[in-house]
């Protein structure tokens, strides 16, 4: 097995140099188990909390070896969407298909390969976290090793600490040690790094991305755009109960209307005709002492841009390149902010 | 999942949950230490009783096993549904039901090892004797714990967090020892309070277990206070299930009110069909008053200063010389010989009831009041013993103020009702006059 990254580097994602995690952690191989069939589909799931339709017709399907992410602001449905698969919610309509096992009808059997972490999970106060994995362990068939786990998670350390005593990143990589417990097959994560320092949130993607490459379905909810553009191999939109998009990262973005933008400030000021000449520009707007201009070619214009302010002795002071963001794609879809939420306490 | 796959995680639950509860400080403080200190508040009330705390081995399991299944129970559901970890136990591959009976069944282990504790207290510290039936007080237990474990299942579904489990277990808690026989004995409190006790299980609680320490029967003819807590417990305990909810997020606005009014009718089902049966008819201190006046007092009393047989005070007409004589009086002595508060279990009280009847018809001068005295005082001698008359009438003399007065009485033709000190004190001058007579002290 040749792996990217795992929680035992300690290297950020973006320094991409693939590294044979055996070499480093023989125990890992217990944890990052063989690589799994298909994991979940989901199809025409709708589910209504009174009158309000949380969410309608939803279908996906997260396969072996994919981080898949629904992504969507706060009462976009997501929860309720993982809720509906871990069967915590009883959906109204549609079937969900876990390893071949209709979740809705057969829970336990679906449940014996599923892992999931939960929103603001906690578990008793004078629990360890070696106590919460033996007593997990024990309900299923094909558990894994909890020495391993405590050891992956570097959570051995604090194996037989209470869990009150768990820092907020232990606690989290405890949960997430607990549903890999039973070697799932679909791992459900809800907001993973929701309210964890940056270190500690490298630390859990670090985690996912290592569960990716044991074979695992991945199935996260986040309303980060940018973690959800950082791990996922394909995202969900999500906005008011229904999947408005459905696409890689980058094949989202690059199918966004949105151009490139350039923010530049100069020594001497442009004026509005000699930002027009540039190549690829379509649109400018004044900034206070400086231009944004909208391009479609970010390198014709730039190189162009600093050739005439070279000819003419005129000085850059500021030079910033904003290329398009999964923002961007959520507001042209839904016309409205992100932070908006969709329906109050939705979930 | 088969029962044989799921044995180990259960077992593992098992142990983990009984585990947590004997390293929660404050569950041993409310599962333990509570019973303990009423043990020792028991033991100071009672310490005149011989063997101490024999009798009240009943009320002080009960309120042991009240405490664990209605506070400890709910309290430990709740704040684990509140911590998410039953959100967390859905998600594993196995029914939510099983755990929560192992949930139960750890409960009923920590509700056994308080009870065998007060036990083991009582008896190392009172010398109080173990239960005359061992296997039977088993039997009792479970059937109280039982009972009990599925109101605190119910109060789980109800409550929202564990400040309402608190309210709610005090809604239970309070009633059931102040008025339902648990923590004050049924034969102190008034007849109305012993009435509203039949309609909650503590009382049936306290008798099967109270009867299986000390009682030569031991179970027998228990048969309907066990019924009526697995009838309590039973509903209480499937509306429970029903309605286990197991995430925070559905709250106690969403339970049906139904559930709960089925859950309150099995109450009420119970009450009735006890009272139906006759089975809440007041219940009696183990030793009436009247019982304990002693030779020494029945002597001590004196005749010389009590008022003439014609005066205006407790007059008492001679005894009656033929039907003609009596005739002013048949029908009222025709009523006593069917009036029931003259015929309670308790004889010193139904003989201070009947003496009232002299006094009320002296002070409010009923025209007869001479003539009712001396048929009163026929109808005593009448329907109670040498020995009964002697201690109740000292008893009166010597306690005005005991048991209760009564100085109502139109059902007999009084129809004035003069106040109760006053017909005290006149009760007390008419017991001295039967009792002088009764002696030989003063002649008709």
């Amino acid at each position: 097995m040749h792996l990217t990254w795992g929680p035992w580097t300690g290297k950020h994602p973006g320094s991409r140099v693939p590294i044979d995690i055996r070499a480093l952690n023989p125990f890992w191989h217990e944890v990052m188990a063989d690589t799994l069939p298909a994991g979940l589909r989901v199809r025409e799931l709708t589910k209504c909390y009174g009158p309000v339709m949380a969410v309608r017709d939803l279908s996906f399907d997260v396969a072996a070896g994919e981080i898949f992410g629904l992504l969507g602001p706060n009462g976009a449905g997501k929860t309720t969407t993982l809720e509906c698969i871990l069967g915590l919610r009883c959906p109204d309509a549609g079937t969900i298909t876990i390893g071949g096992i209709d979740a809705v009808l057969d829970h336990e059997q679906a449940m014996e390969s599923v892992g999931a972490q939960l929103q603001a999970e906690m578990l008793q106060d004078r629990t360890t976290p070696r106590q919460a994995l033996a007593l997990a362990a024990s309900f299923y068939r094909n558990p894994a090793s909890i020495d391993n786990l405590l050891r992956g998670f570097a959570l051995m350390a604090k194996a037989d600490a209470r869990f009150a005593s768990l820092s907020g990143g232990q606690k989290r990589r405890l949960f997430l040690a607990l549903a890999l417990i039973n070697n799932p097959q679909l791992v459900v994560l809800d907001e993973p790094t929701a309210g964890l320092d940056p270190q500690s949130r490298r630390e859990l993607h670090q985690m996912i991305t290592g569960m990716r490459s044991a074979g695992r379905s991945i199935l996260v909810s986040t309303h980060n755009l940018e973690e959800a553009h950082q791990l996922c191999d394909r995202i969900g939109i999500l906005n008011e109960g229904q999947i408005v998009a459905l696409a890689r990262p980058g094949e989202l973005i690059a199918g966004a209307s949105h151009h490139p933008r350039i923010v530049v400030r100069t020594a001497k000021p442009l004026t509005a005709a000699q930002i027009r000449l540039l190549p690829g520009v379509v649109n400018c707007q004044p900034r206070a002492e400086g231009w944004v201009l909208e391009t479609t070619d970010v390198n014709r214009t730039v190189v162009e841009l600093v050739k005439r302010l070279e000819a003419e002795e005129n000085t850059l002071l500021e030079l910033q390149i904003h290329r398009p963001s999964l923002e961007d794609v959520f507001i042209e879809l839904t016309g409205r902010d992100w932070s908006t939420p969709a329906v109050e306490d939705m979930g | 999942m088969s029962a044989a796959r799921m044995l180990p995680g259960l077992l593992r639950h098992f142990f983990f949950t009984l585990g947590l509860n004997l390293r929660n400080p404050q569950a041993l403080v409310y599962g333990y230490l509570v019973p303990v200190f009423f043990l020792l508040a028991f033991g100071s009330v009672f310490r005149s009783d011989t063997p101490l705390l024999l009798h009240q081995m009943g009320q002080l399991l009960t309120i042991s096993i009240l405490g664990g299944a209605c506070f400890g129970l709910p309290t430990a559901l709740v704040a684990e549904r509140e911590r998410g970890v039953w959100r967390r136990y859905r998600l594993l591959p196995v029914p939510t039901g099983s755990l929560i009976a192992n949930t139960l069944a750890v409960r009923l282990v920590l509700v056994a090892l308080a009870a065998l504790l007060q036990i083991v207290l009582a008896r190392v510290i009172y010398g109080t004797p173990l239960p005359m039936h061992p296997a039977q007080a088993g039997l009792a237990f479970l059937f109280v714990a039982g009972a009990f474990l599925g109101l605190g299942l119910l109060i789980a579904a109800l409550a929202d967090d564990v400040p309402a489990v608190q309210a709610l277990g005090q809604c239970l808690f309070l009633p059931m020892i102040m008025i339902g026989g648990v923590g004050v004995p049924l034969a102190v409190l008034p007849v109305w309070a012993q009435r509203i006790a039949g309609f909650m299980p503590g009382r049936y609680a306290v008798e099967v277990l109270q009867r299986s320490f000390s009682n030569p029967d031991g179970l027998r003819g228990t048969g309907f206070s066990l019924i009526a807590l697995v009838v309590i417990g039973g509903a209480a305990a499937c509306i429970g299930v029903k309605r286990f909810r197991w995430d925070i997020r559905e709250n106690a606005s969403q339970f049906p009110r139904a559930w709960i009014t089925l859950a309150l009718l099995s109450w009420v089902a119970v009450g009735l069909a006890a009272l139906l049966t006759g089975r809440l008819k007041p219940v009696l201190a183990e030793r009436a008053p009247y019982e304990t006046i002693t030779e020494a007092q029945i002597e001590s009393i004196t005749y010389d200063d009590l008022p003439g047989d014609g005066e205006f005070v407790t007059p008492l007409a001679p005894p009656f010389k033929d039907s003609g004589d009596r005739a002013p009086v048949d029908e009222l002595a025709a009523k006593l010989r069917t009036w029931a508060p003259g015929q309670l279990d308790d004889p010193g009280q139904s003989i201070r009831n009947l003496v009232c009847v002299a006094a009320v018809a002296d002070v409010i001068r009923d025209p007869r009041e001479g003539k009712v005295a001396r048929a009163v005082y026929d109808h005593l001698r009448a329907n109670f013993s040498q020995d009964q008359l002697r201690r109740a009438f000292a008893w009166i003399v010597l306690y005005p103020e005991d048991g209760e007065v009564l100085n109502n009485l139109p059902e007999l033709g009084l129809r004035r009702h003069p106040p109760p000190v006053t017909v005290r004190s006149r009760s007390a001058l008419y017991a001295r006059k039967f009792l002088g007579r009764l002696l030989h002290k003063i002649t008709d």
